[in-house]
């Protein structure tokens, strides 16, 4: 559960990232507003530190773009001439909260036409992406919950099963380690297996990832910026987590249960 | 020096009811004792404060001079294997052999197998079952499975040992064998306490008889017997 949650949440947030990096600003000026001071203008951007790129679009790539675009329509093109088609900077943000500030500020500066930006989409990506992320952590967390819930209750079957045992070694002078480690190496072991499973299973969703070229450019969270992980990696890197997990998770329950029903 | 010493001690359980209340007296090394008294009268509180399975509410207990309710936890263990204890109802695991049964109080102080091959023989024999090493408890009789019990607690020879009747479930030939070995242990040294309200075998021994009711000694006699 922990596994394909990390990897839903990862798939998300690699689609966020996605976006967000595909996500820019054009900023249009306006004709009487000289490519020298676009490029000036340009020059300041490429300085400020909440910018990753500019690209500065001339008029001539404009109507490129724009004849590409409708090259199954002539007679559009045919009275369309790059004159007309305003220059413009692509600007793409490091983060794209500052999206919003960026266009008004832009928008404020002397010769911009126009400053465009697809807020809106990228909006509900990011909320779908937030909602998922914190369903998914709730439900680790009620999940690891019930695993440790189990544990205790395993561990309290076997302490119930075994209370002969265990007070007569306490009679016959066991110490606390003697009685206790056996009952904690069992709960790790629990967990060791339960997490082994889910890790394998993990490893394969990588190999399957791998072999149908899914997330090549690597999956990624939110707040790990700049680092992307290949799927095939992501899962051993998950398989260990999980391995050391559910170990850990072991480890709580059966010291739980040792302190709560082991009336040593 | 007195290895065993309770000196004002009171013990009230939870619920209400006081089980021992302002108990003192001595136990010299060597020297076997029979507590005695009917049920409920504190017998075996005294036992469970010994091996510090209980904890008084007033007063101290020292063994070897050393305040038991000071033994730290992680110290209980060392304590408890200076003692041996013997309880009505045997406490042996059926899954167990007989060897296996005793060889316990030495695997729980991770003696070697060396060691354990050859101390178990020994002890088996002292109580007359190294015939039936290798038997299980349901094929034995009461009074066999009270000896394994003995030889269980003897294994690590402890300076003490402590019986809580130890003969209530079994038949009178039997709990004369069971005090047998207790006498021959004791003749070895090894300080027995003994609490039982088998008047027979109390009466026969003439040993020190210590009389508790509603939770006070009531007297205190050396070759007594169990009614004064």
């Amino acid at each position: 559960m922990l596994g394909t949650l990390i990897f839903v949440i990862s798939g998300s947030q690699t689609a966020l990232r996605y976006l967000e990096q595909q996500a820019q600003i054009s900023i249009f000026f306006k004709d009487d507003f000289s490519e020298e001071n676009i490029l000036g203008f340009k020059s300041r951007l490429e300085e400020d530190g909440r910018i990753a790129s500019v690209k500065y679009v001339s008029k001539n790539e404009a109507f490129e773009i724009f004849s590409q675009i409708n090259k199954d329509e002539p007679v559009l093109l045919e009275n369309i001439s790059p004159s007309i088609l305003p220059a413009s900077l692509e600007v793409k943000a490091l983060n794209i909260g500052d999206l919003r500030v960026l266009a008004e500020e832009f928008s404020q500066v002397d010769g911009v036409e126009e400053v465009r930006f697809f807020e809106d989409i990228i909006d509900r990506f990011k909320f779908w992406s937030n909602v998922i992320y914190i369903i998914g952590f709730v439900l680790v967390a009620v999940f690891s919950l019930i695993s440790y819930s189990v544990i205790i209750a395993t561990l309290r079957t076997t302490i119930h099963s075994k209370g002969i045992e265990l007070e007569i070694m306490k009679l016959v002078g066991a110490s606390n380690a003697y009685v206790k480690n056996p009952l904690v190496y069992q709960g790790v072991f629990l967990g060791f297996v339960s997490s082994f499973i889910a890790g394998v299973a993990m490893v394969m969703i990588g190999v399957i990832m791998k072999l149908y070229n899914m997330f090549d450019y690597g999956l990624t969270f939110g707040f790990l910026p700049r680092l992307y992980i290949q799927p095939l990696v992501f899962s051993l890197l998950l398989f260990v987590f999980l391995i050391f997990s559910g170990c850990l998770l072991g480890l709580l329950g059966s010291y739980t249960a040792v302190k709560r029903y082991l009336k040593y | 020096m007195p290895q065993i010493e309770f000196i004002n001690v009171s013990k009230e359980y939870e619920h209400g009811s006081v089980a021992l209340d302002n108990v003192s007296f001595q136990i010299d090394p060597g020297e076997f004792v029979f507590v005695v008294g009917p049920s409920g009268a504190g017998k075996s509180t005294i036992v469970k404060l010994l091996i510090r399975e209980e904890f008084p509410n007033s007063g101290q207990i020292l063994v070897n001079d050393e305040d038991v309710s000071m033994i730290p936890q992680e110290h209980v263990h060392d304590y408890r294997r200076k003692i041996g204890v013997v309880f009505q109802d045997f406490k042996l695991l059926e899954s167990r052999n007989i060897f296996e049964n005793v060889a316990i109080a030495l695997e729980v102080t991770d003696a070697n197998d060396h060691e354990i091959k050859n101390v178990i023989p020994n002890v088996l024999n002292m109580v007359g079952l190294s015939s039936k090493m290798f038997m299980y408890p349901r094929q034995l009789s009461g009074g066999e499975k009270q000896r394994v019990s003995i030889a269980r607690a003897l294994a690590h020879e402890p300076d003490i040992l402590v019986a809580d009747e130890a003969t209530g479930m079994i038949d009178p030939d039997s709990s004369d064998t069971v005090v047998e070995i207790l006498e021959k242990v004791n003749s070895l040294g090894t300080t027995i306490l003994m609490a039982t309200h088998d008047q027979k075998i109390v009466d026969k021994l003439k040993k020190r008889v210590i009389r508790i009711e509603t939770g006070k000694i009531v007297s205190d006699k050396k070759g007594g017997k169990y009614r004064g």
